[in-house]
């Protein structure tokens, strides 16, 4: 591959990372702390593609300006021949770029929840077992509503209005609400369920909603892999949230 | 795809202009195709499967490329800055003894394993045995200091298992470093991979950071992105529910924990997260996970092919994963 075809896929590349960074769909990738790192690894492919490129034009225009001298302008192309046996894998660069530009791949969704381990992986956490804040409806993270049910045994969600935010998933006859939650990117991302009773939000499947309603006391449990049941009282359709997944 | 443009290309440009086929004109041929049938592609892509492997893959590849830009940026400065004089004399020059010395110099790259393999590389062009540049490029994604505080609050329980982590990665980088001073030949490793930029005495030390760091970045670009999808491809396709639960067995566990370590190819900053999650799994599994994944994986093995060539990843690669193993399991059963 040509210098100048490398260096236009540096640049092309550095390009989709920056445009996913300023226009938000990094989220849908990764987790927002990484937001710095992706600017300035765009910024610094597109830096190093440019300062060759203007190098290799300061170079063919010595060359050329040799030549005139009556040298033969030899030492420019040699540069060149030493830099310009990369391997044909350089062109897989072009598959991110175009995944980012004309694909733009979703956010994971029901997909990810159905082919996943049955269960919802919670681990105890003591800090996040708080007090739960005073208030008539509760907004919680499904990472912690999920937390609560199977860790905490006082009982402090029963007979509490929450607000849960997700998507809207089916399997058998059940209806569940899940979210994915990650840590670092979207290939570990793992999926938060909570299975739905009372009235059940007629909706497609992998609409976003929130549900308003309560936990069934101690219904998640290890025979149901920790999957709590949620009498939903009122339901609204919203649109996917700009952060997808919780972390 | 077609390299014509590279045969053509290397041919001396001269006599009269004729219309010539390069890398650049084909580059220019796909992405007009590809805007022309974009719909076409989208719709081809609209499968739930797809879909899935599609956004996994360009997670991938996003966020590894920051720690792949900062390990390119590294290897520039050591080409640029470090004299290989340097380095020899900063290191013991006996290698056994250079190679523990490498594995606990592996604290001081804080970055996951994409970052290492270029660094490693650069170590060896400039003069550091093999051996020694092995064994940091195995432990510095494992031992340094943002893997074990993850580590440390994934597992906010069990603080043994950063120390397991710890313990285990170092010796898996330090036993391999051995084994290549014993058994290692040079001939595995490509020889593209050893020969240095052309002589740099003279030109600006900035030009020669720019351009060994572009050079790295597009050597190994393309080998990341292979490895991602390869990643991608194991995450939807392979039944990871399913191979969970065939966990329950010590020794299997053991195996399988190994084997997701490889194909799942997950970042060594986030992967504890994953591990803690496998709640159904024994301990000693789950230190397994953490100890093989930033030694092999499917993308670091499509970085090592990219950076030292085939023949040498394909034999160090299978021997990092049993050492690897065995490292995890002394590990585990004499601290957990």
């Amino acid at each position: 591959m040509r210098r100048e075809t490398q260096n236009i896929l540096l640049v092309l590349l550095g390009g989709a990372l920056l445009k996913i960074s300023f226009s938000g769909l990094y989220l849908r990738y990764v987790q927002k702390g990484l937001l710095p790192l992706l600017i300035a690894a765009g910024t610094i492919m597109i830096g190093l593609a440019v300062f060759a490129i203007v190098q290799d034009i300061r170079r063919a225009k010595a060359a050329a300006e040799g030549d005139h001298d009556g040298h033969d302008g030899h030492d420019g192309d040699e540069q060149q021949h030493s830099h310009s046996h990369s391997s044909r894998s350089t062109w897989l660069m072009l598959l991110p770029v175009m995944a980012v530009f004309l694909i733009s791949p979703p956010a994971l969704g029901g997909d990810v929840v159905s082919s996943a381990a049955d269960t919802n992986q919670t681990q105890r956490s003591r800090n996040l077992l708080g007090e739960l804040p005073s208030g008539d409806v509760i907004p919680l993270s499904m990472t912690e509503f999920v937390t609560r049910t199977a860790w905490d045994e006082s009982g402090t969600l029963d007979n509490r209005r929450v607000k849960l935010t997700g998507f809207l998933t089916r399997a058998d006859s059940d209806t569940f609400v899940a979210r994915l939650a990650i840590s670092c990117c979207a290939a570990d991302a793992r999926p938060l369920k909570v299975r739905l009773t009372g009235d059940v939000p007629a909706l497609p499947n992998e609409q976003w909603v929130e549900l308003t309603g309560k936990v069934v006391p101690k219904s998640a449990s290890e025979k149901n892999s920790w999957v709590p049941s949620f009498t939903v009282e009122s339901s609204t359709s919203v649109a996917e949230p700009v952060e997808p997944y919780e972390s | 795809m077609t390299i014509t443009g590279e045969i053509r290309s290397s041919k001396r440009r001269s006599g009269p202009p004729r219309l010539k086929i390069t890398s650049l004109e084909v580059l220019c041929g796909i992405l007009v195709l590809a805007l022309l049938f974009q719909s076409r592609l989208v719709d081809l892509l609209d499968v739930p499967k797809l879909r899935t492997a599609s956004t996994v893959f360009v997670a991938i590849c996003v966020q590894a490329m920051p720690f792949l830009v900062l390990g390119v940026l590294i290897s520039g400065a050591i080409a640029a800055f470090v004299p290989a004089s340097a380095l020899r004399r900063l290191l013991p020059s006996k290698t056994a003894l250079a190679v523990p010395v490498a594995g606990v110099a592996g604290v001081a790259l804080p970055g996951c394993e994409c970052a290492s393999v270029p660094v490693a590389r650069r170590l060896m062009q400039q003069g550091v045995a093999p051996a020694v540049a092995l064994t940091f490029l195995l432990a510095a994604p494992a031992v340094n200091p943002i893997v074990l505080v993850s580590t440390a609050v994934a597992f906010n329980d069990t603080p043994m298992m950063v120390v397991a982590r710890f313990v285990g990665s170092l010796l898996t980088a330090m036993v391999m470093g051995w084994l290549w001073v014993r058994f290692g030949k040079m001939e595995w490793i490509a020889e593209r991979a050893l020969a240095r930029l052309g002589d740099h005495s003279g030109q600006n030390k900035w030009a020669v950071f720019a351009e060994s760091a572009r050079h790295d970045l597009v050597d190994a670009g393309g080998f990341l992105v292979l490895g991602g999808l390869f990643a991608a491809a194991f995450k939807t396709f392979v039944p990871v529910a399913w191979m969970q639960t065939l966990g329950g067995q010590i020794v299997l566990g053991v195996l399988v924990m190994a084997f997701l370590a490889v194909i799942l190819a997950l970042c060594s900053e986030a992967d504890a997260f994953v591990a803690v999650a496998f709640s159904a799994l024994p301990l000693l599994p789950r230190l397994v996970f953490l100890v093989v994944g930033p030694a092999v994986d499917v993308k670091l093995i499509a970085l090592q092919a990219g950076a030292f060539g085939k023949s040498f990843a394909f034999r160090f690669a299978p021997a990092t994963f049993v050492v690897a193993i065995l490292c995890a399991v002394v590990t585990g059963v004499v601290l957990l």
